[in-house]
């Protein structure tokens, strides 16, 4: 002590330098440097490279599809948030746990102040780690493998409030049950919360279950940031709620006597209520939701010049024919697309109603996820206008050729599948004359009469036409045989050559598409 | 005078862990000694304003410690040092000192040389950037130590602070003690009453939660002259005198 202070010694004590921080932000840097938070962030990194990254590596090359998984149904801060939480807990159980509280009552500083502080470098931590992988997992997309559209930048915000969220109720926990029992149960009660909030977001779709923060129901449209904007309405809600829960956690460690003066816990109560005010408004909110054409509308929130398309100048080719105009995000699929309808095309050309351009339009949705969606929207490929135009709503084909196995070999048969049967039978199931010449044409145009039951049956083409498909793709069985009358038919139509099938529809082509041919009609 | 208490009580639940305690104390090292719960520690914490009296009349600095703004300035004014020293085992010496510092409302400016000098003074310079965790029991007393002292306090409150210091150190604490009280008041709370001797100007016995005895050391020394009471060293034998007094005349009363 003051005796050893004779001699000289060497050693490194702090000395003022330059720059003088105020104390808050030199406590800051003190909890940063100090932090438990940052011991944790590997091991949500491999979390995050297993549960978040790899999963959206087999979908097509877009931003709202490739990240569905991560950003739509939140697994990326469902990696993080059970963590953070059982940390924050640790660090906020820390003055009861060192015993340290006295030491910390009686400064100067209210407790609730060195608290925050405290409680900002875990977030600081949780929150900059949750960045930091979410922008090396886009970096990745966006340079190695050229995603297309834009990234849901109001998603990783919606995130890294979840993660801010989590961390700010853990740390209450932690701080109000300090033991070494705070972690594991604030982890605990974290992943239950994700999972409650997970299996909810899976079965609805509309009220206050869509403020849930990993609810991807109708809220993450596969036209975002392609055709229209990402429509931020629900992430402001859910940013809102979040928000609120976090504010509201942090002050209620300000409520306790030991927290401040009298005022500083008058401030508490009004924080902690703001909070809870602002949780609560954002859940009444959502109830008022509705879904368009283009993403999830909250009235009171919402900002009509998000509704405005996308614009772009179509990519087009002629090799199919006609041309082919698609969104540039969806150049890729160009020569794919045209080499596809090439041969239905041929078939049809010059028929009435014969599509003279084909040209890619937003898809429409109704509810729901992906699948459901599809399955409500009804008709997926249209003709219409004049002269007419075969639209392809190419976002909510679930085949796009990607990563996936197969896929490539799915696509090329469903989008001449929906276009004949757009051809021939409209938007229902079709007549047996319509079914029959629908699978003749398809067999010119690539799809041999053996593996059209088994397409039918892969999209879902019976399911939306109800019962009128039956006959063409029989349930059960791993490879359904094309048997029966209208595959007799087909077969005898398709026999014909080539001539004599464009002058038979064009002579019937009105009457077949009006459902007033038999089977028996059929050359 | 920077302490004037005046039957100042101190409850939990049933028990009075301070049953009426009236002192007064200006500068220098003044010791409180006592037996196992005999409430120096809670009346510590109550100078310190960790938690407030039951009843009865604190002033600190010629503060009342009872309203926002002068507990402030009090706390801006106290070091203490807690019987159960907690500690941030990640934290540096020097981290730990400064964080403290910090929040005692310490200018900002003024923090990094007063955290150096602080960490000096109890010898812990060649320690400063070490880690809390790697350091043994009395360095730890005496890290503890310096964030007392950091702010330069005028009332500086000591609770066991020679608990786990080796002979040599608790050498060069008293010294230390002794100039601290040349500026300030210093209420050392401790089971070692040679440590009272050795630094204290002033003492006082606690038992039951009340005061038994207020003198010097000498005084102390003189009450066990003759007593036949217990004790190693004459103060030991004052202490044991002073006690065995006290609780004779508790028990006629009772």
């Amino acid at each position: 002590m003051t005796a050893t202070t004779e001699a000289p010694v060497r050693h490194r004590t702090p000395r003022a330098r330059g720059v003088v921080l105020p104390p808050a932000a030199r406590l800051l840097r003190i909890e940063l440097r100090r932090s438990t938070m940052p011991w944790i962030l590997p091991v949500i990194a491999a979390l995050f490279w297993f549960d978040s990254y790899r999963f959206g590596a087999g979908t097509p090359p877009y931003w709202v599809l490739r990240t569905f998984w991560n950003m739509g149904q939140g697994r990326t801060f469902m990696d993080f948030a059970p963590f953070v939480a059982g940390v924050a807990a640790w660090i906020g159980s820390r003055d009861g746990r060192r015993r340290t509280a006295d030491l910390v009552a009686g400064a100067v500083w209210p407790r609730w102040g060195a608290q925050l502080v405290a409680w900002a470098a875990a977030a600081i931590w949780a929150v900059g780690g949750y960045l930091v992988f979410v922008c090396v997992m886009f970096a990745v997309y966006a340079h190695q493998q050229s995603l297309q559209g834009s990234p849901p930048w109001w998603w990783v915000a919606v995130g890294a409030a979840a993660v801010t969220a989590f961390t700010a109720a853990g740390f209450a926990v932690g701080a109000f049950f300090p033991s070494r029992f705070a972690a594991p149960v604030a982890a605990f009660g974290a992943f239950l919360a994700v999972i409650v909030s997970s299996q909810n977001g899976f079965g609805d779709t509309s009220g206050w279950p869509l403020i849930l923060p990993n609810n991807a129901n109708g809220n993450y449209q596969p036209i975002s940031g392609i055709f229209y904007p990402y429509l931020p309405d629900l992430p402001i809600a859910r940013i809102m709620f979040l928000a609120g829960i976090a504010v509201a956690a942090l002050g209620l460690l300000g409520l306790p006597a030991r927290a401040g003066g009298a005022w500083l816990r008058r401030a508490a109560v009004v924080v902690t209520m703001a909070g809870l005010a602002a949780a609560g408004t954002a859940s009444v909110l959502v109830r008022t939701a509705r879904l368009t054409p283009h993403g999830m509308v909250i009235p009171a929130l919402h900002d009509a010049a998000n509704d405005r398309p996308i614009r772009y100048t179509p990519v087009c080719g002629h090799a199919a024919g006609v041309p082919v105009c698609l969104n540039p995000a969806y150049r890729r699929y160009l020569a794919e697309v045209a080499a596809d309808l090439r041969p239905v095309l041929a078939e049809v050309a010059g028929l009435p109603g014969a599509p003279v351009r084909v040209a890619q339009v937003a898809g429409r949705y109704a509810s729901g996820m992906f699948e459901d969606q599809v399955d409500q929207a009804g008709v997926w490929v249209t003709i219409s206008g004049s002269p007419p135009v075969l639209q392809l709503p190419l976002d909510v084909f679930n085949t796009l050729p990607s990563a996936t196995p197969g896929s490539a070999g799915q696509f090329d048969q469903e989008l001449p599948l929906l276009s004949v049967h757009e051809f021939v039978a409209g938007s229902g199931g079709g007549t047996a004359a319509q079914q029959a010449v629908q699978a003749a044409l398809l067999a010119h145009g690539g799809i041999p009469f053996a593996a059209q039951p088994q397409a039918l049956e892969i999209f879902g083409l019976p399911n939306w036409a109800g019962e009128d498909l039956l006959g063409l793709a029989p349930a059960g069985g791993p490879s359904p045989s094309p048997r029966g009358p209208v595959y007799a038919a087909a077969r005898r139509f398709a026999g014909l050559p080539a001539a004599a099938r464009h002058a038979w529809l064009a002579a019937h082509l009105a009457a077949l598409r009006s459902g007033q041919l038999t089977l028996g009609q059929l050359p | 005078m920077n302490v004037e208490i005046s039957d100042l009580t101190r409850r939990f639940g049933r028990t009075h862990a301070v049953a009426g305690v009236s002192l007064q104390a200006g500068a220098g090292v003044f010791g409180l000694l006592g037996p196992n719960g005999a409430g120096k520690t809670t009346l510590l914490r109550m100078m310190a304003t960790v938690i407030p009296p039951s009843s009865g009349k604190l002033r600190l600095l010629g503060r009342d410690p009872g309203s926002y703004g002068p507990r402030r300035e009090i706390r801006r004014r106290v070091g203490y040092l807690p019987q159960n020293l907690g500690y941030y085992p990640g934290f540096t010496v020097a981290e730990f000192v400064e964080y403290f510092a910090l929040l005692k409302d310490m200018p900002s400016r003024q923090v990094p040389r007063a955290v150096a000098a602080a960490v000096e003074q109890v010898g812990l310079g060649d320690k400063a950037r070490s880690r809390l965790r790697t350091l043994s029991g009395g360095m730890l007393r005496r890290a503890g130590i310096a964030q007392a002292i950091v702010n330069q306090p005028e009332l500086l409150l000591l609770d066991e602070p020679t608990a786990g210091l080796d002979p040599e150190q608790r050498v060069t604490f008293r010294a230390l003690l002794r100039d601290l009280g040349e500026r300030a008041t210093v209420i050392v709370s401790t089971h070692l009453v040679e440590d009272v001797g050795a630094a204290c100007g002033e003492v006082a016995l606690m038992d039951a939660g009340k005061i038994v005895f207020r003198g010097t050391p000498d005084e102390l020394t003189a009450r066990g002259e003759g007593s036949g009471a217990a004790g190693d060293a004459p103060l030991e034998r004052g202490y044991s005198a002073v006690l065995a007094t006290a609780r004779s005349a508790t028990a006629v009363r009772s």
